[in-house]
């Protein structure tokens, strides 16, 4: 097998995905309430369309916003909205959520695709469908679809790139997804491909999932539009968009550019799954595939849960805890987020739910400049420097040795042997220059 | 079920990789233990062992000082005070006075390290630093050296008749001595086998710097643990045969005599004090090489390893300047 892979970047010695890596994917019980934050992606938030009291069916469209950079939000379960009201929110702190109560009846479905005829479609439909249908990238950043498959004037797609690298450790629904939902996966891709153009694809699978690179490349000789499926090596931050074209066709994203401005547009399996089921049900994004792990839990393992299930209640599905946890973290280890709150619900970017009995809590030593941070971001930064840039708050400095081109994968901090949070400190300075910009914008 | 759960933020990434600072140091102390032992076999406990000890002590002991002196946290639990006094210690003429160590140490902690802050923030190399007071303040303390007689030149006058006076120690030129005054020439008539015993560590210098083997064994141990990368070492080689060469010496003797292996693999190495990217990484190791070659041929000591690694360390922050390739930018 020729696995491919980009420069720098670390093999983390473990990967824990064995915990979770053979337990099909189970469907939850649809809980008795769902809550839906009014923003799930990255980019404008919604505005409910939906008031207290209203009863709404499963599939239909509850929020929505003019932007272009958004993707309307849909009812996961039939009920009654019993409230509108701030709650906490996985990455944000406390946002305007949308509570819907079950009743259990009937569901509302959108408009199937006909599968066969899916490359006579206009790309510009198809684009609207799949904004309707609140698609966003499922990998974690929950980009808008139909935003990334619409190349700008003069800009042509030559590859579309599905990413089933899945390359945070504990992680393993998209390699699960990608096992047991093949042909749908592919649907979406032939959905994803005529929407933006791409004349050939690739899959890239990291190579500790050996089973679905061979089930897929048996799978992908049906399909008419060339398809290569590309073992790639175990490595973080192989699933990284940059890095997996850098991988897969050997081009470097420009930097504050985008796949696209290289021709490429890069999709997660599991979006692409979505797009399938979605083609073949009607239903729009109203549910998602989760993996449930670390040391705390009684029951790992890979959940298909309504998207507004509340994090207490997929700890019961899930038998509860074995002992209780120090630290609940949304995402992958790499670069998920540390949870306050059980309260919070699953998005559609919730990669996973990851319950760990200790937290990380190293001694602090003096950088002794080893330069591991050097050798192993992959963006090619001095990730140290900046560090310590942000700390002293030389902000304008920062952004001269490029901070803003740290796409936070967390490299540099993991390997920092003085245990200094490098990630952390970057962050802070970027988020200080895009504040400064805006406020000297306006 | 949200009882009493005591639930911990912190920004990700959430896991680390084992490595960390102490583990560092301790890699390098142990990769440096060969030579030492083989140091205090070849000159003697009394020679070499207690001027290693108090060293180490030294630089430990003032580190301790410095930080309650000036109220910062104790930091001499991390491991470098430990290595820097090794390093000082190694790099010390067997047998010389006891105050040498003390004062080196003070030297290497106080004016190497915490002046400018403490670990991390030195540009100079400690130990250097140490080593260089030592070398200009008592350059005759620092240049007379002692040996156990079955070791020392076996052709040299004084050896012969120390050896038949039943003395067991002689004090000894060192080879780079000789051929700094008399040539190669004359020091390959001295002793015919000089490289082999030179790379082997039968040829008295300072206490732990004898044996390139051993050194070398303890380098390839720190690059198998991924501590320390190849580049300034084979640079440094590369810089130093360069000149050696152009001066007309033997650039495989200049290799093996004096600190050089001690110097490019456990000197030039240092962290602290050597760029963070690569291009200029090798400038580095080359520039430390090359003049330290310069000063053994053209310049007033016979050894220039402190001085050439001393030398490139002052330019470190000026090539930090530099960045390394801009990912999405391909080099013009």
């Amino acid at each position: 097998m020729r696995v491919k892979t980009f420069p720098k970047g670390v093999h983390p010695p473990r990967t824990f995905k064995e915990l979770t890596a053979s337990s099909a994917i189970r469907t939850i019980e649809p809980p008795a309430k769902v809550v839906l934050p009014l923003i799930q992606h990255t980019g404008a938030p919604l505005s409910p369309l939906v008031k207290k009291g209203d009863r709404v069916k499963k599939g239909q469209k509850i929020a929505d916003v003019e932007a272009f950079v958004s993707a309307p939000l849909h009812a996961s379960v039939s009920g009654v909205v019993s409230a509108i009201v701030d709650w906490p929110h996985p990455t944000r702190g406390v946002f305007k959520a949308i509570v819907i109560e079950r009743d259990g009846e009937e569901e509302e479905r959108g408009k199937l695709l006909s599968v066969e005829r899916i490359e006579d479609l206009e790309p510009d439909f198809l684009r609207r469908w799949i904004r309707e249908g609140g698609i966003v990238g499922l990998g974690g950043a929950a980009f808008p679809t139909h935003v990334k498959v619409s190349p700008p004037q003069g800009k042509t797609i030559e590859y579309l790139i599905l990413n089933g690298a899945e390359c945070e450790p504990y992680l393993t629904c998209d390699h699960r997804v990608m096992l047991e939902r093949p042909e749908e996966i592919l649907i979406g891709l032939r959905i994803l491909a005529r929407a933006c153009g791409a004349k050939a694809a690739f899959i890239g699978i990291e190579e500790n999932k050996p089973d679905c690179i061979q089930l897929f490349e048996e799978k992908v000789k049906q399909l008419t539009i060339p398809t290569t499926v590309v073992p790639l090596a175990t490595k973080y931050p192989q699933g990284s968009e940059k890095h997996l074209i850098l991988a897969i066709l050997g081009r470097e994203v420009p930097p504050g550019g985008l796949p696209l401005d290289v021709g490429v547009v890069v999709n997660n399996v599991q979006t692409a799954w979505a797009l399938g089921r979605m083609a073949l049900e009607g239903m729009p994004l109203v549910e998602r595939v989760i993996t449930v792990s670390g040391d705390c839990i009684k029951e790992r393992g890979n959940f298909l849960v309504p998207i507004g299930t509340v994090l207490e209640e997929l700890i019961e599905f899930c038998g509860g805890f074995t002992e209780p946890p120090r630290k609940v973290i949304m995402g992958g280890p790499m670069m998920g987020i540390a949870q306050v709150s059980l309260a919070v619900p699953v998005i559609k970017g919730t990669s996973g739910f990851l319950f760990m009995r200790e937290f990380r809590s190293f001694r602090e030593y003096s950088c002794i400049r080893c330069g591991r941070c050097v050798n192993h971001c992959p963006m090619n930064l001095v990730p140290s420097q900046l560090a310590r840039l942000s700390e002293f708050g030389a902000f304008e400095e920062a952004e001269r040795f490029r901070v803003m081109d740290c796409i936070e994968c967390g490299v540099c901090a993991y390997v920092c042997p003085a245990g200094i949070p490098i990630t952390h400190r970057i962050k802070v300075a970027k988020a200080e220059i895009i504040r400064r910009s805006r406020k000297g914008g306006k | 079920m949200s009882e009493a759960l005591r639930l911990v933020f912190t920004p990700s990434p959430h896991i680390k990789d084992a490595t960390t600072v102490p583990w560092i140091m301790k890699q390098v102390f142990l990769a440096l233990l060969p030579a030492a032992i083989w140091g205090i076999y070849f000159f003697g406990p009394a020679y070499a062992f207690w001027p290693l000890l108090l060293s180490i002590l030294s630089c430990v002991g003032f580190e301790a000082l410095d930080c309650w002196l000036f109220k910062r946290p104790l930091s001499i639990f991390d491991g470098s005070a430990l290595v820097t006094g090794m390093l000082l210690g190694l790099s010390l003429p067997p047998g010389c006075p006891f105050w040498i160590p003390i004062v080196g140490g003070g030297a290497a902690i106080l004016l190497g390290k915490q002046v400018f802050g403490g670990l991390g923030q030195n540009i100079f190399n400690p130990a250097l630093v140490g080593r260089a007071v030592l070398l200009v303040s008592w350059p005759q303390a620092m240049t007379t050296w002692v040996a156990k007689t079955p070791f020392a030149f076996p052709n040299l006058e004084q050896g012969a008749m120390n050896l038949a006076s039943g003395v067991d120690v002689v004090t000894t030129p060192t080879p780079l001595g000789i051929s700094k005054m008399f040539g190669y020439s004359t020091l390959k008539q001295l002793d015919p086998h000089i490289l082999w015993r030179l790379f082997v560590g039968l040829v008295p210098g300072s206490i732990g710097e004898i044996s390139a083997l051993l050194l070398l064994a303890g380098f390839f141990y720190l690059l198998w643990r991924g501590i320390v990368s190849w580049d300034i070492p084979v640079f440094f080689f590369v810089g130093l045969t360069l000149v050696a060469f152009l001066g007309g010496e033997n650039p495989l003797y200049h290799l093996l005599a004096g600190g050089a292996v001690m110097g490019a693999c456990f000197k030039a190495t240092d962290y602290v004090t050597t760029p963070m990217t690569q291009n200029m990484r090798y400038l580095f190791g080359f520039g430390a090489g090359a003049i330290t070659a310069l000063i053994r041929i053209a310049g007033g000591y016979p050894e220039g390893v402190t001085f050439g690694i001393l030398a490139m360390n002052a330019l470190v922050p000026l090539m930090d300047r530099h960045q390394p390739r801009r990912f999405g930018v391909k080099p013009r």
